[in-house]
């Protein structure tokens, strides 16, 4: 089982008095694409930096393939990593960036001068192996980097929120490229990121990482049609998730019919396995693209923003009292914006969060 | 009606724009005015009144005759004046490269310190750099007194006994040189620190990636990085050690035998003390051809080395 990829076991680590990774147990199979997505602060650099090497482990170990490594030196682990800023040394051309970690091990010449040429072939970089970084676009660095990574052949790819320093059309243009190395090389890739569509785009299994714990990990899809709790469910999806505050009003044969706090003439029925007694406080979570727009009986939405984007539109308003709502409307052009709309969450499509905003299923 | 009306619209925007310029020259003419006014009296003037003196046999105060070369030719013989330029290069060689390697030791390992410990390690370092030359030289001239100097114990253990080291022609310069590093290197500690701070972090945390070892981070890293700064200390060295006079005076005023006379202390003399104006005055010129051209080439030098 342990043979390959990357595990973590209670894995901790504190600066001082302040917990940063509060036990965090991982199997990253080989081969995978994993994402660390989470807000600013929530500790996935740190975790990143640990499983690098870069970052002392205050409790717990780490395992790369079956090699426990959590006391060895950064070189020692098999992992190249990819930083943020790129990291190329300013005073080295493109080759010599490329080749640096290669000429440190006494490599012959000749192997070499073979790896840093494939490396700059699959990444388009062979005219310009002779300059200096500074003379590159920030996305040729980021190739740069990223080379310099594949010439060390390493068993795991580290990277670290890689393209938040690119303008926006190429961060969608270097996201596929990623996605297209990853199928070509098949090596295992850790790639860390505050931007969740990056994350459901590229992850085999996305991590979702807040106060130093795993909120929840799965494969994209299965992290947004069933989040485990609130914050994923906030946290995945953009834009994000709709929450109502209700109350249970009674239970149906397969769930509860719930009535929303201020709405005093919508009901719905949920099914629930595990329903909650009545009269219980819980949150709604409702997806914009779930909320239908009806005739009947529904949520009076006063739209004082409409995101026109052509395919989609995005109606940004507000309920009668005053809690923000927003709701997607596909392949039309309404108008919508200073209208009032009414509109229904579509059925089975509801979730139910308790208090605490664990998810009630 | 349309046509006029715009020409003078046209009229009107470039006497404005005449005007933006003029108001803008009047407000960069007085912004630079203090300093031309400063550098102009204070040290265009004099340095044209020394090129002048120097082709003249005038003393320190009033004219003289116009003698040509004649200044210039007598230098050429001057046995004193070719002992103090060779005692100016053995300075230099004394403490140019001596002071920036100790001072990049010391950088390299104050900025491994954190915070406040290194801030006040840096200050103990900067501290002598503040001291006025008398009292750096009245401290060093007491502790290696002859006789009660608290660093003879230790001259006593290396050489089996006490050397009064400013009358003593082969200890005198490179001890006048102990001084200068020990009172000038806290500025050059401060120069590299900032080279080094300007490093950024993840190139270090890059190469240990790589596997390079904290030599090879060192020297494929930080040297290269740092190579600039370093340049530009040497060269700032280079140009402070060629003007030495004070420190010899106080300590050694020159001798034993000559052996630390060096070539502002024989301009010294000609000019203040046997009132040879014009003659001290070739001095000083060539003192200042000496410096521009070792430094410009010194400078252009380290450029190559750096670029390779």
């Amino acid at each position: 089982m342990k043979a390959t990829g990357v595990h973590l076991k209670s894995v901790k680590k504190n600066f001082g008095a302040v917990d940063v990774i509060r036990g965090v147990d991982m199997d990253i199979e080989r081969g995978q694409f994993a994402v660390f997505v989470g807000p600013s602060g929530c500790g996935k650099s740190t975790l990143l930096r640990m499983i690098a090497g870069l970052e002392e482990t205050s409790d717990g170990e780490i395992f790369i393939g079956d090699r426990d490594v959590t006391n060895e030196d950064p070189a020692d682990r098999g992992v190249a990593m990819v930083f943020q800023s790129y990291a190329l040394y300013p005073h080295l051309s493109v080759y010599e960036n490329m080749a640096f970690s290669l000429r440190l091990a006494k490599r012959p010449k000749a192997e070499i001068d073979g790896k840093v040429r494939e490396a700059a072939g699959i990444l388009q970089l062979a005219e310009h192996l002779e300059k200096k970084p500074a003379q590159l676009s920030g996305g040729q660095r980021q190739r740069v980097a990223i080379g310099r990574a594949i010439v060390r052949a390493p068993d795991v790819f580290l990277f670290d929120e890689p393209l938040s320093n690119l303008d926006a059309e190429l961060r969608v243009q270097m996201r596929l490229e990623l996605a297209r190395l990853h199928q070509k090389l098949g090596a295992t890739m850790i790639y860390v990121t505050h931007d969740q569509v990056e994350a459901m785009t590229l992850a085999d299994t996305i991590f979702v990482l807040q106060g130093g714990h795993v909120q929840q990990s799965g494969a994209p899809l299965d992290l947004y049609d069933d989040p485990s709790n609130r914050f994923v469910a906030g946290f995945i999806g953009s834009p994000s998730m709709n929450f109502f505050s209700a109350t249970i009003e009674d239970r149906s044969e397969d769930g509860v019919v719930v009535r929303l706090t201020g709405q005093p003439d919508l009901t719905l029925d949920v099914p629930l396995s595990q329903p909650p007694s009545k009269g219980a406080s819980v949150e709604l979570g409702v997806r914009p693209e779930h909320l239908i727009v009806s005739q009947s009986e529904g949520l009076r939405v006063t739209v004082d923003v409409a995101e026109e984007l052509g395919g989609v539109s995005y109606q940004h308003g507000t309920l009668e009292g005053g809690d923000a709502v927003i709701f997607q409307q596909a392949g039309v052009r309404h108008g919508m914006h200073g209208t009032v709309q009414t509109v229904t969450p579509e059925p089975g499509r509801v979730f139910v969060f308790d208090t605490e905003g664990e998810r009630i299923r | 009606m349309g046509a006029p009306g715009q020409s003078l619209q046209g009229e009107e925007a470039a006497m404005s724009k005449a005007k933006r310029r003029r108001r803008e020259l009047r407000a960069a003419g007085l912004l630079t005015a203090p300093f031309l006014f400063v550098f102009l009296i204070f040290f265009l003037y004099p340095t044209y009144k020394v090129i002048a003196l120097s082709f003249t046999d005038a003393p320190l105060i009033g004219d003289g005759q116009w003698i040509g070369l004649a200044n210039y030719a007598k230098l050429l013989n001057d046995r004193l004046f070719f002992t103090s330029l060779w005692n100016n290069l053995y300075f230099v060689l004394l403490t140019v490269v001596p002071t920036t390697v100790i001072a990049l030791l010391i950088a390299l390992a104050v900025s491994k310190l954190k915070g406040r410990m290194q801030a006040l390690v840096l200050t103990l370092f900067f501290l002598p750099y503040v001291l006025p030359v008398s009292v750096v030289t009245l401290i060093w001239a007491w502790m290696l007194d002859f006789q009660f100097g608290i660093l003879q114990p230790l001259i006593a253990a290396v050489t089996g006994k006490p050397v009064p080291v400013f009358r003593n022609p082969y200890w005198v310069m490179p001890m006048i040189a102990v001084v200068t590093i020990w009172w000038t290197n806290g500025f050059n500690v401060l120069l590299l620190i900032a080279g080094l701070r300007n490093i950024p972090e993840d190139l270090y945390e890059a190469a240990s990636l790589d596997g390079a070892t904290p030599w090879q981070r060192f020297w494929r890293v930080t040297w290269p990085l740092l190579w600039p700064v370093t340049a530009l200390v040497l060269t700032l060295q280079l140009i402070l050690q060629l003007k030495l006079f004070d420190q010899v005076y106080l300590l050694s005023n020159g001798g034993p035998f000559n052996s630390s006379y060096v070539v502002l202390m024989q301009m010294y003399r000609e000019a203040f003390q046997l009132n040879n104006g014009g003659y001290a005055s070739a001095i000083a010129m060539v003192l200042f051809l000496v410096i521009v051209i070792v430094s410009v080439l010194q400078f252009q030098l380290l450029r190559i080395g750096g670029r390779k």
